[in-house]
């Protein structure tokens, strides 16, 4: 999963160190997560009632960044779930579009917009939660000065299933390090990036935790292997290429 | 009141078991109507209540008839900014080792918006539905069907599938209740991708459930989602699903309806048998009464205040008898419904209708109260001094003869003027309702001059016993008039449906004969009529490669929603079905029809269809289809019986353009000259069996079906002739009774003057054979009048096409010895009852 989709989720930076500006902030958030592209291998964790805890390993892969980008995300553990594939589709001004592919039905199937805000696949995460989405799109707040990091409200200007949600930045290397995402009924999730990690420039939290406040439940995700910019074609981010299982 | 504990409670307890006889007719009349209805109900209230728990939170359903739709609508739908929510769904019923299972498949990913799947939460995995995608063969099922199959999470469930013979398995287990309650449930959700791949369906869904953002009222919601998917789409609530499966079924209902009445309308003559045998008897009591200042409207609101209690209790009884009924025959219903309609019924529990039952309450008593009307005024118009003239009243008067002679013969006169104008549905019946009424009128006077032909006969036989049964018919018609009346309109509907059921029959056997000619038929499941699966059209290529196969009709048959009926259509090569089995052609050029069919500038429609939906030849069809709406003229009208609805055939080639599915219920196979039916069969089975769902059927399997589903359609209706046989027997038996009864005197006599008993015994069994003769010979002669309206009203209302007169030889051959056992059984008792009383009470009797 693209980290930063996760990390930003909804929101992201930029802004030189002195401005108090929200979008600047955001702005400059965004600039320095900002590769061409991106490869780690994950897992996650998902720890439901009773402390059950079920695991799956997944490859992701990135070309571009934020509103223009692609990924395929593909399972590879366990076996029952080895092959299902996961194409996004990012765009600067509007929804992502996603595609899943099943190699035991053989045939992909598109996300419907509608079926966004569900889990994605018994994770704490939403399909929406896996997009990038610009900075653009989104409006920002700057609610409060906490010393080392600033925080924001931010609220989706396209249709989404969160009405707002609040973020943590740091103000030394302009990391996000907790998100809050609320609906209509109230605080759903909650985001923790921890375990930062500075690879070509870019700093990664190599975990994330996920809490669905709603269900009681988390999902923890872990990065292996992680690679920026290493060269990618843009034919390997089609439904052929999701076909394919390139 | 007082009246009541001084005359009617003493009456009733002194003669209880006519009591219970008479109370009987009523039981099994109500009890008939009340089975069947709720039978009927249980089975349509059960496929609602599926409906309803399936459909969840849906507001909307966007259909396109049997054949579904590419998957490509569904993003229009979504994209309605008014729909809040769009699942698609496959819906399909598969047979399993533990029975009907209803296959649902959904969209795992957005369906959770729609239906809630609340699972046994034992596992944390089976929740995962990463896991249930990922794997083709998952299975959620519900707790009911899982402990009634021994089934736990990760268990192996087999199924024959349009991939061949594989194994899924039970990735979680539904919590009873909800969703999970739906097709008594006996329901398995599967992801509705890997649905489409086993079922056949290629890309396409059977519907979409849709639920309309806040605010947006239903009416605005069909309307845009009509403007985001085009006219050829039927967008409704769940509920109509229900109101189209009745639709289908109303033939069935009507044909049910009429026999439940008909067997109430028997028991009537019952009850008006005993209430004018109670009159006769009681003639001395009611003289006193009157003599004593007794008005005659009193004795009459007596008598019919008994009658509406006896109607009351016989109506209770009866209402339990047909809850009990109605359980032993939901699931009949169910199974015939599924095979006749191709949509599988589950009938749960019986659905009580408290307006039905209040009805069959209403009507048993009101019947009760109707039969009585006579007798009662008979009651009051009793004259004080004639009372104790014994015997006079059991003659019918010349007056009251030539009167009902009269209104008789106005009454059949009428039925026969009838016959010149019974293109009106209303003469037409009114005709029917003359001659019934003609033969009823007519009963006493026929009985009584059976009575008189029968009596050298039966003095021939035994002189003594002979002689004195023939006379006790002679002077007492009015007792066994009714009997002989209710065995008469039994008899006669016995002979009319078994006559139907006979035309039907050679109707059905001489289109089989014609449209169902192929040697071999490749099918998805061993019922012909089941539509669950499809096979890919590409499967037709295979079987003309194997040897032996001479020629391969690929058939299409789907049930569309036309002028807001569900008719059959029925695609195929229509240039294959004129060379091979041409219908018979009732309207338009024999074959001018197959050319322009062919040609996909019209439609040939069946006879039924014409005449069930007063279609016109010539009349331009508009059928909504995914492509748009087809409009074609009738170009032809032909004899078939595919469906009980009316059938549409079109080119096969205008069925795959118009609705974009080339997909195939059966393939109809014609044998290359000198190849071997069975090889061939064999060698279609080698080559396809194991990789896809499929039997081959041979042209007598076919035959057998299609008998088979024949037999089940009447077969409640053979059940409804016993019922009314039965009735007319209780009859006899009630009027042997009263026989006795009312000659215990005369018995004692005979006894002491030196008749032996046996002797006496002989005298009632006599008369009640010649009570089963009499109305043996005027049952099976009104049978041929009923009969003949029973086949127009199959002709006009029912089945709609042209059935042949074929009076039942047979069954009235059968009917002779069966009335004749019967009638002798019925005098058993009462003959018993006849010589074992004390001899000397018999002769104070009266």
């Amino acid at each position: 999963m693209n980290r930063r989709a996760v990390i930003t989720g909804l929101a992201l930076l930029a802004v030189p160190c002195l401005a108090q500006d929200p979008r600047q902030i955001m702005e400059e958030v965004q600039r320095r997560q900002r590769s061409d592209s991106q490869h780690y291998e994950g897992t996650l964790e998902v720890i439901g009632g009773g402390n059950r805890i079920a695991t799956k390993r997944w490859m992701y892969d990135r070309l571009g960044s934020f509103g223009a980008s692609k990924a395929i995300l593909r399972f590879v553990a366990p076996p029952e779930v080895k092959g299902v594939g996961l194409l996004i589709v990012n765009h600067a001004d509007k929804a992502s579009d996603q595609w899943m592919w099943r190699p035991n039905i053989g045939r992909e199937q598109r996300i419907a917009f509608q079926d966004r805000s569900t889990r994605f696949f018994g994770t704490d995460f939403s399909f929406e939660d896996l997009e990038e989405r610009d900075v653009a799109q989104y409006d920002f707040k700057l609610l409060s000065d906490e010393g080392a990091a600033w925080k924001l409200e931010s609220t989706p200007r396209k249709s989404s299933q969160y009405t707002h949600s609040y973020l943590w930045v740091k103000k030394d290397n302009y990391t996000v390090t907790r998100l809050e995402l609320f609906t209509k009924k109230g605080l759903m999730r909650t985001i923790d990036y921890r375990d930062f990690e500075l690879n070509k420039g870019v700093w990664t939290a190599r975990t994330t935790e996920i809490n669905d406040v709603t269900r009681n439940s988390r999902t923890i995700l872990k990065f292996d292997k992680l690679e920026y910019n290493s060269p990618m074609k843009d034919a390997d981010f089609t439904i052929d290429a999701l076909r394919r299982g390139v | 009141m007082m009246l009541w504990s001084l005359i009617s409670w003493p009456y009733a307890r002194k003669h209880l078991l006519r009591w219970m006889l008479t109370m009987a007719g009523i039981v099994l009349g109500v009890g008939v109507f009340v089975g069947m209805h709720t039978a009927n109900r249980s089975v349509l209230s059960a496929f609602q209540e599926t409906i309803d728990r399936i459909a969840g939170s849906t507001q909307l359903q966007v259909t396109a008839g049997e054949p579904g739709f590419d998957e490509d609508i569904l993003e229009k739908v979504q994209n309605v900014p008014e729909v809040r929510a769009a699942a698609p769904v496959i819906e399909a019923t598969v047979a399993t080792g533990s029975g009907n299972l209803l296959i649902l498949g959904v969209d795992m990913l957005g369906d959770r918006s729609l239906r809630n799947y609340d699972l046994e939460d034992t596992d944390a995995s089976i929740d995962d539905p990463l896991v249930f995608l990922a794997q083709a063969d998952s299975l959620l099922v519900t707790k009911t069907f899982a402990e009634k199959s021994g089934l736990r999470v990760n268990s192996r469930v087999p199924m024959r599938t349009m991939q061949g013979d594989l194994t899924f398995t039970v990735r979680g287990i539904m919590k009873p209740g909800g969703l999970a309650s739906a097709f008594g449930g006996d329901l398995a959700i599967m992801d509705i991708y890997a649905a489409q791949k086993f079922l056949g369906r290629g890309r396409k869904f059977d519907r979409i459930d849709v639920a309309l953002a806040d605010g947006v009222s239903l009416d605005e919601g069909i309307a845009k989602l009509r403007a985001a998917v085009g006219s050829g789409y039927e967008i409704a609530p769940p509920s109509s699903r229900g109101e189209q499966f009745e639709q289908t079924s109303r033939i069935y209902s009507l044909a049910s309806n009429i026999t439940s009445v008909f067997a109430l309308f028997i028991g009537m003559f019952i009850i008006y048998n005993t209430f004018a045998i109670a009159v006769t008897q009681r003639r001395s009591e009611i003289g006193i009464l009157r003599a004593l200042g007794a008005t005659r409207s009193q004795i009459r609101a007596l008598f019919l205040g008994e009658s509406a209690v006896a109607g009351l209790i016989g109506s209770t009884v009866g209402v339990l008898f047909g809850i009990v009924l109605a359980r032993a025959m939901a699931g009949y219903i169910g199974g015939m419904l599924t095979e006749v309609y191709g949509v599988a019924q589950r009938a749960g529990d019986v659905a009580l209708d408290p307006l039905l039952i209040g009805g069959a309450l209403a009507m048993g008593i009101a019947t009760s109260v109707v039969a009585a009307v006579i007798p009662s005024r008979a009651a009051a118009a009793v004259d004080p001094v004639k009372a104790l003239q014994k015997g006079r009243d059991q003659a019918v008067s010349e007056r009251e003869n030539r009167l009902r002679q009269w209104t008789a013969t106005l009454c059949a006169v009428a039925s026969a003027v009838t016959l010149a104008f019974n293109r009106t549905p209303l003469v037409f019946y009114a005709g029917f309702v003359l001659s019934v009424v003609a033969a009823v009128l007519l009963t006493p006077a026929l009985t009584l001059w059976l009575a008189r032909l029968l009596r050298p006969l039966l003095q021939w036989a035994r002189p003594v016993e002979g002689t004195l049964a023939a006379d006790s018919l002679i002077q007492g018609p009015k007792r066994t008039s009714g009997t002989v009346a209710a065995l008469m309109l039994s008899l006669a509907l016995v002979i009319s449906l078994s006559g139907l059921a006979r035309s039907s029959y050679e109707a059905i056997s001489d289109w089989t004969r014609i449209a169902l000619n192929p040697d071999l038929f490749v099918t998805t499941a061993q019922s012909v009529s089941a539509r669950t699966f499809v096979f890919p059209a590409s499967l037709g290529d295979g079987l003309r490669k194997i040897q032996g196969v001479g020629e391969v009709q690929s058939v299409r048959s789907v049930r569309v929603n036309v002028k807001g009926s569900p008719v059959m259509l029925l695609a195929l090569d229509i240039a294959s079905m004129e060379q091979h089995a041409k219908l018979p052609s009732v309207q338009g050029d024999p074959h001018e029809m197959y050319r322009l069919t062919a040609k996909g500038e019209g439609l040939m429609a069946s006879e039924n269809y014409m005449r069930l939906h007063g279609a016109k030849f010539g009349e331009v069809l508009d059928i909504p289809a995914p492509s748009g709406r087809l409009h074609l003229p009738i170009v032809g009208v032909v004899r078939d019986f595919s469906d009980q609805q009316g059938t549409l055939i079109i080119s096969r080639a205008a069925y795959v353009r118009t609705w974009n599915d080339d997909s195939v219920n059966v393939f109809r196979i014609y044998v290359a000259p000198g190849a071997q039916e069975a090889a061939v069969r064999q060698r279609i089975i080698d080559t396809f069996g194991k990789t896809q769902r499929l039997f081959v059927l041979t042209n007598g399997d076919v035959r057998r079906f299609i008998r088979r589903l024949t037999d089940q359609w009447f077969g409640l209706t053979y059940v409804q002739i016993a019922v009314a046989v039965l009735i007319a027997v209780l009859g006899v038996v009630n009027a042997l009774t009263v026989s006795i009864t009312d000659r215990r005197r005369e018995l004692g006599v005979l006894q002491a003057v030196g008749a032996l008993r046996q002797q006496v015994r002989h005298t009632v069994w006599m008369e009640a054979i010649a009570i089963g003769v009499i109305g043996l010979v005027l049952g099976l002669s009104l049978g041929v009048v009923t009969l003949y309206y029973a086949v127009g009203m199959a002709r006009r209302d029912f089945m709609g096409t042209e059935i042949g007169y074929s009076y039942p030889f047979d069954t009235a051959l059968v009917l002779v010895p069966v009335i004749l056992f019967a009638a002798f059984l019925a005098a058993i008792a009462p003959g018993e009852a006849a010589v074992k009383g004390s001899l000397v009470e018999a002769l104070e009797y009266e």
